[in-house]
């Protein structure tokens, strides 16, 4: 196995450790401080399930109650969230209590998966038309309207302006009631270009009230330029900083302009990609299903250039880019990704997690996307992870893991490697060699991780949480209720190659001429 | 230091127009049914209080005269992000304690830059222009109310607005020689730090 000095180091930390510690966390331990976020989450996910009582949460339940209605905002994700029916899994909310004790009542504790599931609905359906929270509107209103069926001080609230507050509001400084394009001409120049209009600007937009066609196109115009400045796609800037999520960088590890004391990894890949597929006429699948790299070749206005593979080749051995052309995949193949995510893990489910957190919008920690495949986990690499408890979650992460094995972190140079797992079985015994490059996702069998990247790019979750990053940035607040439709028409618009066809600035011109947007 | 504090909470009730006493019902406008204000962050409400006052982005505020309010001072707590090395990678969900504060110190930072520039060169003036020698007159004081207002604001102050930050000079030259100079600095930077604190410049 190839190692360079701090790899070696570590790993002998590793294996000392080994024996004397928990092997889940033995396996999952960062790096340092400043790369272990996703290392602990990883960490909790494995330990809390044996730190919990028996009578734990329902891994199917969230896909079980939208099956139930899958309308409802609570499902706007495909999954309900664990907070429907736990204040913190296994304790119950109350409206997890009223449910649970119309859920085969008597019946001898815990029930089995199949049992639970074939009683859910009905038991659902019995508490529809009370009221969990005692705040005077029953579950099912509460649910309909978006609001919290175990809270009391979330009742549903009105939506819509009666009609002589629209005809006050019309002539009025601000129209509360429907979209103020003064409004929508401010926030463009803040949050694109990131400082307010001119005076003189704001008049003369004024002079175009009552004229769609001109304020629409003075709007766009804004919005072309201001696409385009500094703030928005500069380093540094708007778009970068979405990235930082999802790139996790930690200096101290930092390879390239700039390196840090132990220098793994250069991020700057990595945000440059993600600019470049998230601008101009580019498929933002490419964070995905990209296999090239960028840089910026001029600051203002910005340009970028894809690189050769001849110039990534000479590159120094700090920032070169080790996983060969045609198995690469976007943003999570990238040197960086792996020596913060896999380091030196076989089964390196750190960094499937990052992946279907940071691009899909589920966070397994929280049992969100929770698809469980039978048969799984296999545990592969012995950790203990085919407990109960743990296979609750491991059910559907350790299929998502297997397809990024091949992928060798900081031991094993950032590489592919088909044969990667034959290292490891010294450490993690003889059946790591056994995992597959293939995996599931979604419920969808993939080959390998470029089939994976491919299933999660065309999926609903990837083009949602693309749109959801956008919205939580430029609306303010998560998408909820109030703003179903016209969400939902945003990130099915990404995906429709007659309206955005995943271009982000297309959908961004969309975006800003919604009511969440442009409503004061 | 008990003066100035107090005088810039006057100031800050000055501008308020929230203070003002309640229009008739029929004249109250519709509230908002889906309220989304937004925070404009440090790096925005700089980049606005350096266009309006003129004053320019890397000098109009700086802490301790050499470390830029947002980028070395109050980056986080004023809703920016510092991912490399603080691993503060997305802005802070709630605002802390401290960014009220950290919003009155660069507003206070940015009102005082622009006078002392002022100050320094009466022809470049924007907002301490003209007043003569003596206790200024009312329309010195109207004049400089506009200005604050359009280089803050971006807008004209309404009538009500005018009167209370007029009224306000009084408050300040209290107790002070009519004829000190400083006096009117004083005003012009606290009309000024009250429109710039104020939530119509902090958010949108």
């Amino acid at each position: 196995m190839r190692r360079n000095g701090l790899g070696g180091v570590l790993h002998a930390w590793r294996r000392n450790r080994a024996g004397g510690l928990g092997r889940g966390a033995i396996a999952l331990t960062s790096l340092a401080s400043g790369v272990g976020t996703a290392a602990i989450g990883a960490a909790v996910l494995f330990v809390g399930p044996m730190l919990a009582p028996p009578a734990a949460a329902r891994p199917p339940a969230p896909v079980a109650f939208c099956k139930a209605y899958p309308g409802s905002q609570a499902c706007h994700t495909g999954f309900a969230d664990c907070t429907t029916c736990h204040t913190v899994a296994p304790a119950r909310n109350a409206f997890g209590t009223m449910l649970s004790e119309r859920i085969l009542p008597g019946a001898p504790r815990p029930l089995t998966d199949e049992a639970f599931l074939a009683a859910l609905p009905s038991a659902l359906k019995a508490i529809e038309d009370l009221d969990a929270d005692g705040d005077g509107v029953t579950n099912i209103a509460e649910l309909r309207a978006g609001s919290q069926m175990a809270n009391a001080g979330s009742v549903p609230k009105a939506v819509a302006c009666t009609q002589e507050q629209a005809e006050r509001s019309k002539s009025a400084a601000w129209n509360v009631c429907g979209y103020d394009p003064e409004y929508a001409f401010r926030k463009v120049h803040l949050d694109f270009c990131g400082r307010s209009p001119a005076r003189a600007d704001v008049e003369a937009f004024r002079g175009l009230r009552g004229k769609p066609a001109a304020w629409r196109e003075s709007l766009v115009s804004t919005l072309d330029r201001c696409l385009k400045s500094p703030y928005w796609i500069g380093k540094e800037g708007v778009v970068w900083n979405l990235a930082n999520p999802k790139i996790r960088p930690a200096h101290t590890v930092k390879s390239g302009d700039n390196p840090g004391p132990v220098p793994l990894g250069d991020y700057d890949d990595d945000y440059n990609l993600f600019a470049y597929a998230n601008s101009g006429d580019r498929d933002v699948r490419d964070l995905l299903l990209g296999q090239y790299f960028v840089e910026r070749t001029k600051a203002d206005p910005l340009a970028f250039r894809v690189l050769s593979e001849d110039e990534l080749a000479k590159r120094g051995r700090g920032t070169r880019q080790p996983v060969v052309q045609d198995k690469r995949a976007g943003m999570i193949t990238t040197r960086w990704f792996s020596a913060v995510h896999t380091m030196f893990t076989a089964i390196p489910r750190t960094t499937a997690a990052q992946a279907y957190r940071a691009y899909l919008g589920y966070d397994i920690a929280k049992m969100q996307g929770l698809t469980p495949v039978s048969h799984e986990p296999a545990d592969y690499d012995a950790k203990g992870v085919a407990a109960p408890q743990c296979a609750a979650c491991h059910s559907t992460l350790d299929p998502l893991t297997y397809p990024f094995t091949r992928y060798n972190g900081i031991s094993g140079g950032y590489a592919y490697d088909a044969n990667r797992l034959k290292e490891y079985v010294r450490v993690d015994g003889p059946r790591v060699a056994e995992a597959p490059a293939s995996g599931m996702i979604f419920g969808q069998p993939v080959a390998d991780l470029r089939a994976w990247a491919a299933v999660a790019a065309n999926s609903d979750a990837f083009a949602q949480n693309v749109v959801r990053d956008y919205w939580k940035l430029l609306i303010g607040r998560e998408p909820d209720l109030r703003d179903q439709v016209e969400y939902t028409r945003a990130w099915k618009g990404l995906k429709s190659a007659d309206v955005y066809n995943y271009r982000v600035e297309k959908m961004l011109h969309g975006l800003v001429l919604t009511n969440a947007y442009g409503q004061p | 230091m008990k003066r100035l504090v107090s005088l810039i909470l006057a100031a800050g009730l000055a501008a308020s127009s929230a203070a003002a006493a309640p229009p008739p019902p029929a004249a109250a406008p519709v509230a908002s049914i889906d309220p989304r204000v937004k925070f404009k962050d440090g790096e925005r409400y700089l980049r606005d209080l350096s266009d309006g006052l003129g004053v320019p982005r890397e000098s109009i505020c700086k802490e301790m005269s050499q470390y830029d309010c947002f980028s070395d001072a109050f980056r986080i707590v004023l809703g920016g992000v510092e991912g490399p090395n603080l691993l503060v990678n997305s802005p802070l969900e709630q605002a802390p304690l401290t960014a009220p504060i950290a919003v009155d110190r660069v507003a206070l930072h940015a009102c005082t830059a622009r006078v002392d520039l002022d100050v320094a060169t009466p022809a470049q003036a924007r907002l301490l222009k003209g007043g003569g020698r003596g206790a200024p007159g009312a329309a010195w004081k109207q004049a400089t109310t506009l200005r604050i207002y359009d280089a803050v604001l971006r807008r004209a102050p309404t009538a009500d607005e005018t009167r209370r930050l007029v009224a306000f000079y009084d408050e300040v030259a209290q107790g002070r020689p009519a004829r000190s100079p400083e006096v009117k600095r004083d005003w012009v930077i606290l009309g000024c730090f009250a429109a710039a604190s104020s939530l119509e410049a902090i958010f949108y």
